[in-house]
């Protein structure tokens, strides 16, 4: 009866309980959608930062995580002093460059000692820079963008000449001209990060050891650390981040379900005098509310999970390169936190139904 | 033998603000198992929290209230609310169906709520008012009359001691609030239903067994 009862009210109540389920589907499509998106872009990085074949990698202090992000470039010189150590095969620096008009991030590269890292490329079309202004796009850029080689691309508000089309998997989509990058970015002999190559993986620990000695401050990582530390579950850096997004989100149907659930009782008073005539208890009266809100909280729950899907196919159509990673066990959790703030935002009206005086309740209009 | 109804000297005043509204004087009355009691009397005489007071809605400013030889202002909240919903039924002049729910689904929601109550009545209960053609009904698609046929099988299918009711002809016509009095007369002698029904529909009064009569918070007769 109780379930009839709330069919009934949640059916003739159509505007309420679409804007009740949206709120839920918002909270929840924004969780796993925010979630995704992080875990996407980090997973992505981490298997491209892995396929270049490097050891060891050397940052600015307090570099972060997130490559591209941390401005202060260092001394391209520094790198001579790294080729000196011990087991330093080869050394080669990269300077970042983020192209605000597609969401990507451009690697300047040194053709050279980056053929020695990471044992070059490999091309699917086209062949390595042959001037400055040329850029080397991955075939996935290539494909989703639908770029040929000998075409021109407007980056970083230049012109540039596809010289070539690579496999992708080797740090970035997008490469250019150490040099050119340099000068774009008005920063002579400078590189946000060295890639450093040791004559055998087994010396990384090593090789770290006396850049650390050399270097004392500076952010010095083997690649295996970092890519584990990309793909861990509880980045310190990264929760901060969507822990405040993932709040916002549950605040979203926290209200909503409140306020609806609110109204619905000052609506339905009279109905809950007759309940409470009939005998009612308080406990029969709060899961009378809390299991409408549930139920509302479940319609919302699955209209989340299916505008997640079409979120992820919109940002897939519109930032073709990035990735959007749905787990299980995100999806889980955000059910789990739309369930629990539903129920908390229902529980107070829930409460004060259960409380109302039944000859008062059956007095009002 | 022992009333079903007990009480003495039972005051109840309201409060509002500073001003105090003396709405039960000090009343004194005993009802049998099986009676059929009218309460009358004017506008504002008390008569409805009289009502509300012996069915245990209500709290009295002074005085107890036994039904069925428990004292319903001795329990706690909770196990008053389980007493009621076992031993009180109320029919009140509004009807008070719950409006989204079929007229079967009222019934079978104080069956429900009444936990326990005895499946099988359902059948005799709705047959005897003759609504089991109007069962699945919602209440805005029946007449007024049929209406509180259905707030009367929904009052005593759970078998309660006691049926109170608040003025139930009071939203009728004549003849409908002629079917509703001859169904009530009919469960108090078929089913041995102890009632008190305020009214004031002299039609009403000649249809009990007894009538108590009600002035400024007073019995005046009895
Ligand atoms: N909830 C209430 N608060 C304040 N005064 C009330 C309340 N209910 C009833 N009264 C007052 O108590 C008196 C008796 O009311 P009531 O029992 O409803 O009388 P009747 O049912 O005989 O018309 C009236 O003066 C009425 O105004
Ligand atoms: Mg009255």
């Amino acid at each position: 009866m109780i379930g009839r009862m709330i069919a009934q009210n949640i059916l003739r109540r159509p505007i309420r309980t679409v804007i009740s389920v949206l709120a839920v589907a918002i909270e929840v499509g924004m969780v796993m959608l925010v979630v995704g998106l992080t875990h996407g872009m980090l997973h992505d990085s981490a298997r491209r930062i892995g396929g270049l074949g490097a050891d060891v990698m050397v940052q600015a202090p307090h570099a972060s995580m997130f490559l591209g992000m941390t401005t202060a470039p260092l001394p391209i010189k520094l790198g001579d002093r790294f080729a000196q150590l011990n087991h330093v095969q080869a050394v080669t620096p990269v300077l970042f460059q983020f192209d605000s008009s597609g969401v990507s991030l451009i690697w300047g590269i040194d053709m050279e000692s980056w053929n020695r890292v990471t044992g070059g490329f490999a091309y699917l079309r086209g062949g390595p820079f042959t001037g400055p202004y040329d850029v080397l796009v991955d075939d996935w850029y290539a494909r989703q963008n639908h770029v040929r080689v000998g075409q021109t691309l407007h980056l970083l508000n230049h012109n540039f000449r596809v010289a070539g089309i690579v496999v992708h998997g080797k740090g970035s989509r997008l490469f250019i001209p150490l040099v050119t990058a340099e000068h774009l970015a008005e920063q002579q002999e400078r590189a946000s990060i060295f890639f450093i190559k040791c004559t055998n993986p087994g010396y990384t620990d090593d090789v770290i050891h006396s850049i650390k000695e050399l270097l004392p401050n500076y952010t010095v990582l083997s690649v295996q650390e970092y890519m584990s530390l990309l793909t861990s579950n509880d980045l310190p850096a990264l929760t901060d981040f969507i822990t405040v997004l993932v709040a916002i989100a549950v605040m979203i149907g926290f209200l909503v379900i409140f306020l609806s659930m609110y109204t619905t009782i000052a609506e339905r008073t009279r109905e809950i005098g007759i309940l409470k005539s009939l005998g009612a208890t308080k406990g029969y009266i709060i899961e009378l509310i809390l299991r409408e809100a549930g139920v509302l909280c479940l319609a919302g729950i699955i209209v989340g999970y299916a505008g997640t899907w079409a979120g992820r196919m919109l940002i897939y159509t519109t930032f073709p390169t990035v990735t959007v990673e749905l787990t299980v066990r995100w999806a889980a959790w955000a059910a789990l936190l739309a369930l629990t703030g539903s129920l908390v935002g229902a529980f107070y009206p829930a409460l004060r139904a259960a409380q109302l005086d039944p000859v008062d309740a059956l007095a009002y209009e | 033998m022992e009333p079903l109804i007990a009480t003495h000297d039972l005051k109840k005043v309201y409060r509002i603000g500073k001003v105090s509204v003396p709405a039960l004087r000090g009343i004194s009355i005993n009802v049998q198992e099986g009676e059929f009691v009218a309460v009358v009397g004017p506008s504002g005489c008390g008569k409805s929290t009289l009502l509300h007071v012996l069915g245990g809605l209500t709290r009295p400013t002074s005085g107890k209230v036994l039904v069925d030889g428990n004292d319903l202002f001795g329990m706690s909240d909770a196990q008053r609310t389980r007493f009621r919903a076992h031993k009180i039924g109320f029919v009140f002049q509004r009807f008070n169906l719950l409006p989204t729910l079929t007229a079967r689904d009222n019934i079978l929601l104080a069956q429900q709520i009444g936990d326990g109550c005895n499946p099988h009545r359902f059948a005799s209960v709705t047959a005897m008012l003759g609504i089991v053609d109007k069962l699945r009904y919602r209440p805005n698609e029946m007449s007024g009359g049929e209406q509180q046929r259905i707030a009367i099988a929904r009052a005593i299918v759970c078998e309660p001691k006691i049926l109170m009711a608040d003025e139930p002809t009071g939203n009728l016509d004549s003849e409908n609030s002629q079917i509703v009095l001859n169904m009530m007369r009919a469960v108090n002698r078929e089913f041995r239903q102890t009632i008190l029904m305020i009214t004031h529909n002299p039609a009403a009064a000649a249809v009990a067994d007894r009538i108590i009569r009600m002035r400024d918070g007073h019995v005046v007769s009895d």
